[in-house]
């Protein structure tokens, strides 16, 4: 499956990705990441639609009002996975190759 | 309830009642959120967003709905194009017969010392001959640009072709 790999979609997935079993939170979500809900939403929306994330209503204690949670689905879990990790490498490659190059000028 | 926040709370109960089915849990999930956020300002910054965010969910839900629509309508008027011609190509082919046949009978009556009407070769010639050569001479001129039409010639030939066929069984 091909995701669009925004700067903020990544950051979305690495904070779902951190305790990956876990249910979160919007706001937290929003808190975490640094994104505002008109960012956050949209990208939250678009996971779920493909169905690599997973949403619940939280059964709430009487006179607290219920929460949505979201957490990976297995399939969105593989694929954030592989998606934070080529990413990852393809990082690390740019990083490399400038480094070659810094030393080739210097050299 | 500070002012900030109260807006912040009609703002998002508003989206809710008025989203698209498909986009009113995601409202309700950001109406929710709002008793969580400390900050007073925070929490409208936070139902603003989240109205931006709903109405671009319902927008693509809407355009999505009206492709999809305008898809089918036109896989329609594709369809109705295709019997529309088929018809087109069935009437016109059997005028040809009817024409074939009235020829005949004027023939008959215009020389009736020739018996044309009651010979048999003119009878093969008019009706079966001719009309099925016409018919597939104008079926291969057809058969690239006006495909229905030429099936629906194509097939009143062969209904034709099987009812003469069969009619001569029965003699």
């Amino acid at each position: 499956m091909k995701l669009r790999l925004s700067p903020q979609t990544l950051l979305v997935l690495d904070a779902f990705l951190e305790q990956a079993e876990e249910w979160k939170y919007g706001y937290d979500l929003s808190r975490v990441t640094g994104l505002k809900s008109g960012t956050l939403y949209p990208i939250l929306m678009r996971l779920a639609e493909r169905k690599l994330l997973e949403t619940e209503w939280e059964t709430s204690e009487p006179g607290k009002p219920p929460r949505h949670m979201y957490r990976f689905t297995p399939e969105g879990l593989r694929i954030a996975r592989a998606h934070v990790r080529a990413h990852a490498d393809s990082r690390l490659g740019q990083v490399a190759l400038g480094l070659v190059q810094v030393g080739q000028v210097q050299g | 309830m500070a002012a900030p926040r109260k807006l912040a709370a009609r703002l998002l109960k508003a989206v809710v009642r008025l989203a698209p089915r498909e986009s009113r849990e995601w409202a309700s999930a950001m109406l929710h959120e709002l008793d969580f956020i400390g900050g007073d300002w925070a929490a409208l910054f936070w139902a603003l967003g989240s109205t931006a965010a709903i109405v671009r969910h319902a927008a693509s839900v809407g355009l999505a709905w009206l492709k999809r629509k305008t898809r089918e309508e036109l896989t329609m008027d594709n369809m109705g194009k295709k019997v529309k011609g088929v018809g087109l190509g069935a009437i016109s082919a059997l005028m040809l017969v009817g024409c074939a046949f009235a020829v005949l009978r004027i023939s008959g009556i215009l020389f009736p010392g020739l018996d044309l009407e009651h010979a048999e070769w003119t009878r093969w010639l008019a009706v079966i001959v001719i009309p099925e050569a016409i018919f597939v001479a104008a079926a291969v001129i057809l058969w690239r640009k006006k495909g229905p039409v030429a099936a629906g010639i194509l097939t009143t030939a062969l209904m034709v072709g099987l009812h003469v066929a069969v009619h001569l069984a029965m003699r």
